[in-house]
């Protein structure tokens, strides 16, 4: 009878394949493994909660949805030990060199979760305070839609950001690459911010030097992404 | 009753009003007689609360009047408001009193010219106007004689597009967005830094040199005693319970100044909604205050309500009570479990949220949000009661008491935490009236005030509830405050959820709600009205009002005006926290650093109906 039992499959625990190359590429693929196998199931997050967004935060913390589940639930509220930024809430123009700042005192290597619509966009408030998304300032990894987004939607966006680690390499620093000059700068040329910054939803009926009167023209905004990667090269 | 003819106020929105009922008011005559030709003009606003306009060269010697004679005795500054009513029109500064004594409520309106856009402050006798008046220029520029700090205070410091609630200030701002952008980011440190902290840092530069002339002529024995140093609490700190910022100096652990900087959260609720319609200013209102987002829903409705003259149904009365104290649950339970946590009690946040999730189930089943719900439609509700709610809340009602027990178990007769609240942050009953606390703080500190039973709405004066208050006004006492009106909830909520009566949840009122879908598709009449209200919004005739209700946090105000248009003219909500928060330097000065964290915790704050 012991023989009718089917092996059981050979798994490799981290996740890497067992590559039958070089033995160079062997290593490295093995080291990339490791590293990012301990990065993302032990992710610290940088909660810069500022409004409603903060509070789905702090219920995804909760037993009930529990963000212990993918390791993440040592909040870091020094942005010098955290490596993933999680901006959830608005953002003004008041808090934009702070939100900077801090993006820049993290280490690398570092992710972002743009949390709920103010953060991604500007969301509701087309207005004279409000960033109209955080990319203008700082780079984004996932958006997560919603207003606010439900914990289980922070859940998905965190795996999305371990998904993306898992594709990382240690040989490939492109997306690690930081120069000192960029600190305190916006994320995006001009013309990219003005061009993701149109209005978006019932705000087209205002137009910007009155914002009262209703434009004639409403112009259906191209795809954020579409124009972010317009301006990448 | 006066014979005296009210002329009509000048550059004015002046609705439908008796006149002659304005003039029996105690306080309009008196005034009248007092100060005779300074008064303008007299009329009710749409809850019957006189308004007096007055020159405003005399409204400093009105309020003066107002707040010491004894027949008058109006102790709480409710709000400074401005409004701009848009044109070459003057720019409105509204005063909302309120007289605990006589249980009466007075507003003063100040008419300035554009050219001169200035009037005495009254800081010096009410404190509680320093933040709101500094509110007013930040917002409008109009300048208050003889306030001691009148510099922005939502806005950065240096901010120059202008005054954002003025009528010729675009929404999107003066600039463009790249360059909004640029200019944030390339604030230097020593422009985001405010005058009071570079003053705080001169300190700082000239002590170390006179004490190391004492320590060479030998005299520094205590060489540490005055030396004074500034940190920077915030805008992004775990326990400061969003984005606040406090500038603190200290000497060794004692608290020497406490600073608070706001504005870092200011979103322009008030501005955007001057250009959304009446009813589509809903779902921004929730957002203010997002720890008890129904509170606003149902204070703005009823504000609307008032201006419009509608009276909601009977069943949709209840209804909104029963979201009013379930939502005053929701915002007391994170105040739990959040300053359990900040004193460092972690297993409470986890029992409190337990709870929250809880309600937030039956926020889904109503109107399928948790958080951001927007409940409230002006005349109504959004729907009815979904088949079973009732069962479900009640379920969670009964279940509550234990939660709540065993919180006090962890909590009250913890030494630690007793340690840590008892004697912190105390201020007496007089000193709170004068900082204009409302709300829980204040009846800690001793004074019965809550609005459901000063100017009862929604019925409240048919329940059977008390009002806790406090002895000695510390954060220990605000703590058993808050935990007494969790049970006080819960038994306004026994009453009313075995009180819901049946038949429809909306008035039947065309110009106010939308008809039935099947009666639109069949009626023309009710095709007609159903195009109108979606295309035009509801009409709501010119007036204006204060409404207020009981929040979680206190006093939450609605200053609304319409000029009969589609969209209101003004928009404003007093958050209670806004003025709370200016208490705070005063209850922490003079104590230890970690007090700092006991003392905001207890009084309760939320950023986004401070900053707005």
């Amino acid at each position: 009878m012991a023989d009718d039992r089917k092996k059981l499959p050979t798994v490799n625990p981290l996740g890497g394949d067992v590559d039958t190359g070089p033995p160079a590429s062997w290593l490295i693929t093995k080291v990339d493994a490791v590293v990012n196998w301990s990065r993302r199931n032990s992710l610290w997050p940088m909660p810069l909660g500022t409004a409603c967004c903060a509070i789905e935060m702090m219920a995804t913390a909760g037993s009930k949805y529990d963000i212990a589940r993918f390791g993440a639930e040592r909040f870091s509220f020094s942005p010098r030990q955290a490596d993933l930024m999680i901006v959830a809430g608005r953002v003004t123009y008041k808090m934009a060199p702070i939100l900077r700042r801090i993006w820049d005192q993290m280490p690398q290597p570092k992710w972002c979760i743009s949390m709920g619509a103010c953060a991604s966009s500007g969301g509701m408030f087309d207005n004279y305070t409000i960033v109209q998304g955080i990319d203008q300032i700082i780079p984004v990894d996932v958006y997560v839609p919603g207003c606010p987004p439900r914990p289980e939607s922070l859940l998905y966006a965190l795996m999305m950001v371990q998904e993306k680690i898992k594709g990382e390499s240690l040989a490939n620093p492109v997306h690690r690459e930081e120069s000192p000059d960029s600190a305190g700068k916006p994320n995006l040329p001009p013309e990219a911010i003005e061009l993701v910054a149109q209005p978006f939803g019932n705000s087209t009926r205002q137009n910007r030097i009155s914002g009262v009167e209703g434009s004639s023209a409403i112009s259906r905004p191209r795809d954020r992404r579409e124009r972010l990667l317009e301006h990448q090269d | 009753m006066s014979s005296t003819v009210a002329e009509p106020l000048p550059d004015l929105v002046v609705g439908e009003q008796p006149l002659a009922d304005a003039e029996a008011s105690v306080s309009v005559r008196a005034l009248r007689s007092r100060f005779g030709e300074a008064i303008r003009g007299v009329r009710l606003d749409a809850v019957g609360t006189p308004v007096v306009s007055i020159d405003p060269a005399r409204v400093h010697d009105a309020l003066s009047f107002l707040k010491t004679d004894a027949d008058q005795a109006y102790d709480l500054l409710l709000d400074v408001m401005g409004a701009d009513p848009g044109g070459d029109l003057v720019i409105q500064v509204w005063y909302q009193l309120w007289s605990m004594e006589n249980g009466r409520m007075l507003r003063l309106l100040v008419l300035l010219p554009r050219a001169d856009l200035s009037v005495q402050s009254a800081v010096d006798l009410y404190p509680a106007a320093d933040w709101l008046e500094r509110e007013v220029y930040d917002m409008y520029g109009v300048s208050f004689e003889g306030h001691p700090d009148l510099r922005r205070i939502l806005m950065p410091e240096n901010y120059d597009e202008g005054f954002p609630l003025r009528k010729d200030f675009p929404l999107r701002g003066r600039f463009t967005r790249s360059e909004q952008v640029r200019r944030a980011l390339n604030r230097s440190t020593e422009d985001v830094y405010a005058r009071e902290e570079l003053a705080l840092a001169g300190v700082l530069e000239a002590e170390p040199a006179a004490e190391l002339a004492a320590d060479e002529a030998g005299e520094a024995e205590d060489y540490l005693a005055g030396e004074k140093m500034v940190i920077n609490m915030g805008p992004q700190h775990p326990a400061t319970h969003g984005v606040l910022r406090l500038v603190l100096q200290l000497d060794g652990e004692t608290i020497v100044r406490c600073i608070p900087h706001i504005g870092y959260l200011h979103t322009g609720f008030e501005k955007t909604c001057e250009y959304r319609e009446w009813n589509q200013v809903v779902p921004y209102t929730d957002r203010m205050d997002y720890l008890a987002p129904m509170l606003y829903n149902i204070g703005y409705a009823g504000a609307v309500e008032s201006l419009l003259d509608v009276e909601i149904t009977p069943r949709c009365q209840v209804v909104r009570l029963i979201m009013s104290e379930l939502n005053r649950l929701l915002g007391h339970l994170l105040w739990l479990g959040t300053g359990a946590m900040d004193v460092g009690a972690t297993t409470v946040f986890l029992y409190t949220f337990q709870e929250r999730e809880r309600i937030y189930n039956l926020h889904e089943a109503y109107c399928g949000g948790r958080i951001t719900t927007s409940v409230t439609r002006i005349g109504g509700m959004v729907a009815d009661l979904p088949v079973g709610w009732l069962d479900a809340c009640r379920e969670l009602v009964n279940g509550l008491p234990a939660t709540l027990d065993e919180a006090e178990r962890l909590l009250t007769r913890n030494s630690i935490f007793q340690a840590r609240l008892v004697d912190v942050g105390i201020i007496d009953a007089e000193k709170a009236l004068e900082f204009g606390l409302t709300g829980p703080n204040l009846r800690a500190s001793g004074i019965a005030y809550d609005v459901r039973k000063a100017r009862p709405y929604l019925g409240y004066e048919e329940y059977d509830f008390d009002v806790p208050v406090g002895v000695v006004g510390d954060a220990y006492d605000r703590y058993l405050v808050r935990m007494e009106e969790m049970r006080q909830s819960i038994r306004i909520l026994q009453q009313a959820l075995d009180r819901v009566p049946d038949g429809p949840i909306n008035v039947q009122d065309p110009a106010v709600i939308l008809p039935d879908k099947s009666e639109a598709m069949s009626s023309i009449d009710a095709m007609i009205s159903h195009f109108k209200l979606v295309m035009e919004g509801v009409q709501v005739p010119a007036g204006d009002v204060w409404y207020s209700i009981e929040a979680t946090k206190g006093e939450l105000g609605f200053g609304l005006i319409s000029d009969g248009g589609p969209k209101p003219v003004r928009c404003r909500f007093r958050g209670p926290s806004f003025v709370n928060l200016a208490a705070l330097p005063y209850l922490v000065e003079g104590g230890l650093v970690s007090d700092v964290i006991a003392a905001n915790a207890s009084i309760d704050i939320v950023l986004g109906e401070i900053d707005r």
